[in-house]
C-alpha cells in the first residue's frame, strides 16, 4: 500500500502518518534526542542511515543468526594465522589420514592438515564475497539509478542490455571468460564475477527508482533549482538504502557460490587454498574411494553455511523495504 | 426487530514491534432491520477498524480485545472460520473503499459471481447465470461486464461491480467502507445514488463509513460520529445537523458551507459577496494548524508580471496503436494579473492539471502560447526552466508524496533558499525559519528539526506552501492542495494561502474539484470540461448563477449537509 | 496475438545479441585463441584450409576484416558449421554437441519443471500456513540448501548412495554395455542412471522457488481482492488458490525464467561430477582442454536454450494474464 491510499484510507491508529517500515524509533531518537541543537540544513547522512537500517535487521531473529555465522566466517579470515594450527600448504605430514588430535579432520591425499586448510579457505570466500558483492553493486547502483532517471531510448538500449545479461546463463558465461583469461588467479575470478552478477540488482535498482521519481518530492526538488546529480544522489538513493544492501546481500551470494563452482573446476587458481579448491583437489584425488568424507564434507558445509548466512541477514533486510515480509502469523 | 447489537466492542492494534494502540474503545449501539446509518470520523477515529470488526474482517494486527458484537442474535466477535463463513450469505457483507483493487484481475467479472454462488451454494446451477445478470443490472451495468476482466473496466464500474457482488449473498447487514473515496467527483455521487436507491428497494441495513459529513448527511438517516475511537454522537441525521451535541460535531458542521450562498464562511475564512477575507479566528485544531502568525515581510520590489495563456492547446499522442490522438487542453486562453486569484475547476480529465504542467513549463503547449511577462515559457530550454522556477512554483495535492521522508523540514525549505536565493550559513538559516513562521509552524525551531512522518497533514501542507514560498515566487500553482487533508484542516490552509495572497502579492492559479475551496480563495474562475473552457468570470458571480449545465452538475457533487432537509 | 509476436521479435533480437557476444567473446581475449587453437589441431597432422578457415571465422584473426569475418561466422552458425574439435579429433563440433544436448536437456528440463512446480505448491502452503510448522520447515529447510553449492550436493549423494549404500549408479548416462535406443529396457536404464544428477538438481533448486513464491504470494494475501473474496464467504482453499495463488504466479513465473539460467550453470557442474554425458561434462572436457571452438559452440547453445525455455515461459505468462492480451 502507498502512502498516498493510507492517507486516504486513514486508518492509521494514530493521528500523524506512521513512518514508512517501521523505522520510527531511530528517527525518533536520532532527532528528538539532538532537541534544539540541529545542524544547519543537516539530512541524515548515509551512516545514519545505515545505522538505523543494521538495528532495524538486526531485530529479525533469524537475520539475528545470520549476523552472528557471518561475523564468525568473517573472524576466522581475519584471524586465520593465529586460528589455524598450522600453514594451509604445509604438505609435511602423513597422507590422507582420519581425524586425530593433531590433525582434528585429518589430512588431505597431499598431506596438509584440513582443518587449517578450511580456516584459510574462508579468507577467499569472504573476500570474493564481499569484494565482488561490492562491485556488482555498484554497477547495478549506477547503471539502474541512471537507468531508471533517464527516458526515452537510450533507457530502451539499456533495458534491452540488462535483460540480455539477466538470461544469459551466468555460470557458462564466467566458464567461458575463465577459460580465456586462464592464470589470472583470484583478481580473474572476481572480474568474471562482477562482470556477470550485477543485472539482477540493477533491474531491481531500476524500478525503485522509476517508482521514487514519480513521487511529488522529486518534482518538488526540481522547483526547488536541484541539479539532476543532487536529485539522484541526495533525492533518491538515500531512500533505497535496503534494496542496495539486498542487492550486495544477494550478489555476495552468488559470487561466493560462483567462486567455488570455477574454482572446483580447476579454473581459478588451483595453488591456492579455497574451500572450491579443497573440493577439486578432493575430487581429482579420488576421495570418494578412499572414504574420506570429511573432505567432501566440511569445504561444502562452509561454502552453504556462509551462503546461508547472507541468504538470512537478507529475511531482515526484505522486511525493511517491504512491511508485509515482516514476521508474524498472517492468518 | 434489533439486527445488530454491539456491547462496549473494543479493538486493539498490536503492530509487530510497536505499542499497541487501542483504536476502538467501548462502542455500543444497535441498529433495527433495515436502516441506513452514517459511521463518521476522521483519518484515524477508528471508524474503517470498525467497519471491518462488524463484518468478521477483523484480522492481525487488530483484535477484538473486549465487547461483543450480535448479529441477529449471533456473537460474531468471536466467531471463527467454518462457523463465520457460513454466517455470510443472508448475513452480513462489505464493500471496501478500494473497489478497483477488489477485483481479482486475472478472473472475469462473471467467475467473481460463479465463485460466490459455488461457495454458499444458495442459487441453484442452472439458474446462476441469470441471477449474475439480474445483480449487475441492479447497479446499472449491462450483463456483457460478466465476460470482462476487472482491468477493462472504469473505476466507477468496478466499484459497483463489487456492489453488486456483495448484493449476491443476499446480506441482511451491507458495510459500505469509503465506497466513493477513491473515484472521480461526478462519479462519487452517481454510484452514491445507485447505493442509496439500492438500500430504499431491497430494504437490507446499511453503515456508510465515510470522512464526510456532509456526504452522510445527505444519503442517510442516522449518523454515528467517531473521534479517536470513540462514538462520540449517535443521532438523527436532521438532529445532528440542527443541534449538535458534542463540541466535535460542532466543529466538523463548522467546516460545510454552500458555495452558491451570499456569504460563504468557514472557520477563519469569510466570503460575502466577491469580498474575501481572513477572519483571524482560528480554525479549531490543535495550535500549529492556525492561521499564519503574520510574521511576513514585505515583498521586494521586483516587478510583477501576468501570466497570458493565448490560444493554448495540448494533444497527446495516441497510448496505442490504432486509437485517437487525446485531446487533453483545447484552445484555452487566459490572463492571470499579477495578485490575481484564478480558480480552475473540473473533473478530472477535465484539462486542469495539464495547464498546470504547461504553465510550470513540464511540458510543452501543441498549440497557442504560454507566456510569463515576456516569457515564452514553451521554448524554454534547461537554464530558462531553472529561472522559471523562481518565479513560478507548485503546491502538490498529496503532502505525504511531496516531502522526501528522509529529510528534515529545514533541509527541505534550506534547498530553494540557497539555490535560488544565493544565502548561505547563518543568512539561509534565518531566513527558513522566517518561512516557518510564515506558514504558522511555531515554534519555528522545532519545527526546523523535524522529518515529515512526525508531522500531520496538515502541518506537511503548510511545509509544502514554505517551500514554494522560499524563493519569493510571482506565481504559486496549488494543484488541489486541500483535498487529501481531513476537512477540519482544509480551513486553516484556505486561510493561509488567502493570506499569503493578500500580504506577498503573489498570484495564484488554484486548480479543484472542490467548488467550496474556489469560492473561498479566488476572486476569478474558469471552469473546464474535457479541456475547453465552458464557463468563466466572477468566482462568486458563476458559482451562485451558474449557466453551464456542467457547473451545476460540479455544484451539486459539492456535499452540502443541509440539502437532505430542505 | 500481438503480444506473441512482439515476445517472437524480442527473442530474435536476443538471439541475435547472444551469437553477436558469442562472436566478440574471443576476439575480445588477450591473446590469441585462433594460433592456440590451430597448433592444438596441428599436433593431430596437417590442418586443412578449410578447417583453418572455420576456426578463423569462429575465433578471429587480428588482421582480417571484421566485418566480412562477422558475416561469415553469422553464414557457418546458421548452417550449425563450428568446425572441428581437436579434444575429440575429427569429430565435427556440431556432431559432438547435437549428441551431448538431449541428455541434458531432457534431465535438466524434466527435473526443472518438477521443482518449480513443487517448489510452487510449497511456498502457497507455507504462505497460507504462515508463522506455523508448515510455514517454517519448508522456509527454513529451503534457505539453507539453496545456499548449497550444486557440485557439493552432487558429491555428496554420490559418495553416500552411489559408493557407500550402492544404491544408483555413479558415472554416465546409461551402463556401459547398453547403446542408446528408444526401448523401454534402455530409458528404464537410463532413468535410474538420471536419478542422482536430477536429486541433487531437485534438492538444491527447490529451495529458491518455496521462498520465491511464499514471498510473492504474502503479498497477494494482503491485496484489496483477497480480503473482499473472504469477506464474500469463498472458502479457504478457493481463496487460497484461485485468488491469492492465481495471482502470486505471475511474478514467479518471470523470476523461473530469469533464474533458469542459474539452473542451468548448476546443472553443468552436477554433470560434470556424475560424468553425465550432457553439454556440461562437454564443456568442461573443452575448457580444460583448451578446445575453444567446442566451448564456444557449446556456450551458443546453451545461451540459446536458455533464451527459448524463456520465450515459452513469456508466452504462458502471456496466457495467464489475462492484462497481456489487450
Amino acid at each position: 500500500m502507498t502512502e498516498k491510499e493510507a492517507t486516504a484510507q486513514g486508518e492509521a491508529p494514530e493521528p500523524t502518518q506512521p513512518p514508512p517500515s517501521g523505522r520510527k524509533n531511530a528517527y525518533n531518537t536520532t532527532v528528538d534526542g539532538g532537541g534544539g541543537l540541529v545542524r544547519v540544513g543537516a539530512p541524515p547522512s548515509p551512516l545514519t542511515v545505515l545505522g538505523r537500517a543494521a538495528g532495524t535487521i538486526w531485530s529479525v531473529p533469524k537475520a539475528r543468526v545470520g549476523l552472528i555465522l557471518l561475523a564468525v566466517f568473517v573472524l576466522a579470515a581475519v584471524f586465520a594465522p593465529l586460528l589455524a594450527p598450522y600453514a594451509p600448504t604445509d604438505n609435511s605430514f602423513a597422507r590422507a589420514e582420519g581425524g586425530s588430535p593433531a590433525h582434528p579432520l585429518g589430512t588431505t591425499t597431499a598431506g596438509e592438515d584440513v582443518l587449517s586448510q578450511l580456516i584459510y579457505g574462508s579468507r577467499v570466500s569472504v573476500l570474493v564475497g564481499m569484494v565482488a558483492g561490492f562491485g556488482a553493486t555498484l554497477i547495478a547502483v549506477l547503471l539502474g539509478m541512471s537507468w531508471g532517471y533517464t527516458r526515452g531510448f537510450a533507457a530502451d538500449v539499456i533495458n534491452f542490455f540488462v535483460n540480455l545479461f539477466l538470461v544469459i546463463p551466468g555460470l557458462p558465461l564466467m566458464i567461458v571468460l575463465a577459460a580465456y583469461l586462464q592464470g589470472g588467479g583470484l583478481a580473474m575470478i572476481i572480474f568474471v564475477v562482477v562482470i556477470t552478477g550485477w543485472a539482477w540488482g540493477a533491474r531491481v535498482l531500476r524500478s525503485q527508482t522509476q517508482s521514487l521519481r514519480s513521487r511529488d518530492f522529486i518534482t518538488a526538488a526540481q522547483f526547488s533549482g536541484e541539479s539532476s546529480f543532487r536529485i539522484v544522489f541526495r533525492e533518491i538513493l538515500p531512500n533505497m538504502t535496503s534494496l542496495i544492501t539486498g542487492s550486495f546481500f544477494g550478489a555476495a551470494t552468488a559470487a561466493i557460490l560462483a567462486e567455488s563452482g570455477l574454482s572446483f573446476l580447476g579454473l581459478g587458481d588451483t595453488a591456492m587454498v579455497s574451500w572450491g579448491s579443497m573440493l577439486f583437489w578432493a575430487q581429482n584425488s579420488n576421495a570418494i574411494l578412499t572414504g574420506q568424507w570429511v573432505l567432501l564434507f566440511a569445504p561444502g558445509l562452509c561454502i552453504a553455511l556462509l551462503a546461508t548466512s547472507l541468504t538470512l541477514i537478507n529475511f531482515g533486510v526484505d522486511g525493511l523495504s517491504n512491511p508485509r515480509l515482516r514476521e508474524g502469523k498472517g492468518r | 426487530m434489533t439486527l445488530l447489537d454491539v456491547q462496549d466492542l473494543s479493538i486493539v492494534y498490536e503492530p509487530h514491534g510497536a505499542e499497541p494502540v487501542t483504536a476502538v474503545r467501548g462502542a455500543t449501539f444497535r441498529l433495527e432491520q433495515g436502516e441506513f446509518v452514517g459511521l463518521v470520523g476522521e483519518s484515524g477515529s477508528g471508524k474503517s477498524t470498525l467497519g471491518f470488526a462488524l463484518t468478521g474482517l477483523a484480522r492481525a494486527p487488530a483484535r477484538i480485545s473486549s465487547g461483543r458484537i450480535a448479529f441477529d442474535g449471533t456473537d460474531i466477535a468471536h466467531l471463527d472460520g467454518e462457523d463465520l463463513r457460513r454466517q455470510r450469505r443472508g448475513g452480513f457483507a462489505m464493500v471496501l473503499q478500494s473497489g478497483m483493487n477488489a477485483l481479482n484481475p486475472v478472473r472475469t467479472i462473471g467467475n467473481h459471481f460463479a465463485d460466490i454462488f459455488a461457495a454458499h451454494e444458495h442459487v441453484p446451477r442452472g439458474r446462476r447465470r441469470d441471477r449474475a445478470v439480474e445483480l449487475v443490472e441492479k447497479v446499472k451495468l449491462p450483463a456483457s461486464v460478466l465476460d470482462r476482466y476487472p482491468g477493462e473496466l472504469s473505476g466507477g464500474m468496478r466499484q459497483r461491480v463489487a456492489i453488486a457482488l456483495a448484493m449476491s449473498l443476499d446480506p441482511r447487514l451491507l458495510v459500505f467502507d469509503e465506497p466513493t473515496t477513491a473515484l472521480d467527483v461526478l462519479v462519487q455521487r452517481a454510484v452514491m445514488e445507485t447505493i442509496i436507491e439500492l438500500q430504499r428497494e431491497e430494504n437490507f441495513t446499511a453503515i456508510l463509513v465515510s470522512h464526510d459529513l456532509g456526504v452522510v448527511l445527505e444519503s442517510t438517516a442516522r449518523v454515528l460520529v467517531m473521534h479517536e475511537g470513540v462514538i462520540v454522537e449517535d443521532g438523527p441525521a436532521a438532529r445532528i445537523l440542527q443541534d449538535p451535541q458534542d463540541d466535535y460535531t460542532k466543529m466538523l458542521l463548522s467546516h460545510y458551507a454552500d458555495p452558491r450562498a451570499e456569504v460563504v464562511e468557514l472557520p477563519g475564512l469569510r466570503v460575502a459577496g466577491s469580498q474575501i477575507s481572513t477572519t483571524g479566528e482560528g480554525p479549531a485544531g490543535p495550535g500549529t494548524d492556525a492561521a499564519p502568525s503574520g510574521g511576513a515581510k514585505a515583498r521586494t520590489g521586483r516587478t510583477r508580471e501576468a501570466v497570458v495563456l493565448e490560444g493554448v492547446g495540448k494533444v497527446y499522442p495516441p497510448p496505442r496503436r490504432g486509437e485517437d490522438p487525446v485531446v487533453a487542453v483545447d484552445d484555452v486562453s487566459f490572463t492571470i494579473e499579477p495578485g490575481d486569484a484564478l480558480a480552475l475547476v473540473g473533473a478530472s480529465g477535465s484539462g486542469k492539471s495539464t495547464i498546470a504542467k504547461l504553465i510550470t513549463g513540464v511540458e510543452r503547449p501543441t498549440a497557442g502560447t504560454v507566456r510569463l511577462g515576456e516569457t515564452d515559457v514553451g521554448s524554454l530550454r534547461r537554464a530558462g526552466l531553472r529561472r522559471l522556477r523562481r518565479d513560478v512554483q507548485m503546491v502538490f495535492q498529496d503532502p505525504y508524496s511531496a516531502l522526501n521522508p528522509l529529510h528534515s523540514v529545514e533541509y527541505t525549505l534550506m534547498r530553494p533558499v540557497v539555490n535560488f536565493g544565493g544565502l548561505r550559513g547563518l543568512e539561509a538559516r534565518r531566513r527558513v525559519l522566517d518561512l516557518l513562521d510564515i506558514v504558522g509552524l511555531t515554534p519555528v525551531e522545532q519545527f526546523a528539526a523535524k522529518l515529515p512522518h512526525q508531522l500531520s497533514g496538515g502541518q506537511r501542507q503548510r511545509v509544502v506552501i514554505a517551500r514554494a514560498l522560499a524563493c519569493d515566487p510571482q506565481v504559486i500553482i496549488a494543484d488541489e492542495p486541500v483535498s487529501m487533508l481531513d476537512v477540519s484542516l482544509r480551513a486553516g490552509v484556505l486561510a493561509l494561502i488567502e493570506g499569503l495572497r493578500e500580504q506577498w502579492g503573489v498570484s495564484l492559479l488554484f486548480i479543484t474539484h472542490d467548488l467550496l475551496s474556489a469560492r473561498l480563495v479566488t476572486d476569478k474562475i474558469l471552469v473546464l470540461n474535457r479541456g475547453r473552457v465552458v464557463e468563466r468570470g466572477e468566482t462568486a458571480q458563476v458559482l451562485r448563477f451558474p449557466e453551464d449545465a456542467y457547473t451545476v452538475e460540479l455544484l451539486d457533487a459539492v456535499p452540502q449537509p443541509g440539502r437532505a432537509a430542505d | 496475438m500481438r503480444y506473441v509476436l512482439r515476445k517472437i521479435g524480442l527473442l530474435l533480437l536476443t538471439l541475435w545479441a547472444a551469437v553477436t557476444l558469442n562472436f566478440f567473446l574471443p576476439r575480445m581475449m588477450p591473446g590469441s585463441p585462433t594460433d592456440a587453437a590451430i597448433a592444438k589441431l596441428a599436433q593431430n597432422g596437417p590442418v586443412s584450409p578449410a578447417t583453418r578457415a572455420a576456426i578463423e571465422a569462429q575465433l578471429g584473426v587480428p588482421t582480417g576484416n571484421i566485418w566480412d569475418q562477422y558475416v561469415t561466422y553469422l553464414g557457418n552458425v546458421l548452417t550449425l558449421d563450428f568446425g572441428v574439435s581437436y579434444t575429440f579429433f575429427p569429430q565435427s563440433v556440431s556432431d559432438l554437441v547435437l549428441t551431448a544436448l538431449p541428455w541434458t536437456l531432457v534431465m535438466v528440463g524434466v527435473v526443472t519443471i518438477v521443482a518449480f512446480v513443487l517448489g510452487t505448491l510449497l511456498g502457497v502452503l507455507a504462505a497460507w500456513k504462515r508463522g506455523t510448522f508448515l510455514d517454517s520447515l519448508p522456509t527454513l529447510t529451503g534457505t539453507f540448501t539453496s545456499a548449497f553449492p550444486y557440485f557439493w550436493t552432487a558429491l555428496l549423494l554420490l559418495f553416500f548412495l552411489g559408493y557407500v549404500l550402492q544404491w544408483f549408479p555413479t558415472s554416465g548416462a546409461y551402463s556401459a554395455r547398453a547403446t542408446p535406443n528408444l526401448s523401454a529396457a534402455f530409458i528404464a536404464d537410463a532413468a535410474y542412471h538420471a536419478v542422482l544428477p536430477a536429486v541433487t538438481i531437485l534438492i538444491t533448486s527447490l529451495g529458491g522457488w518455496i521462498l520465491g513464491m511464499r514471498n510473492t504470494m504474502i503479498n497477494t494475501l494482503g491485496d484489496d481482492y483477497v480480503t473482499f473474496a473472504e469477506a464474500n464467504g469463498l472458502k479457504p482453499r478457493a481463496v487460497a488458490l484461485k485468488y491469492a495463488a492465481r495471482n502470486a504466479i505471475l511474478p514467479n513465473l518471470t523470476g523461473f525464467g530469469l533464474a533458469l539460467g542459474g539452473v542451468v550453470g548448476g546443472s553443468l557442474l552436477v554433470e560434470r561430477v556424475f560424468n553425465y554425458p550432457g553439454v556440461g561434462y562437454l564443456l568442461y572436457n573443452a575448457v580444460t582442454n583448451q578446445d575453444f571452438p567446442l566451448m564456444q559452440a557449446l556456450f551458443l547453445m546453451i545461451t540459446v536454450s536458455v533464451l527459448v525455455a524463456n520465450f515459452i515461459v513469456d508466452v504462458l505468462y502471456g496466457y495467464l494474464d489475462p492484462r497481456t492480451r489487450r
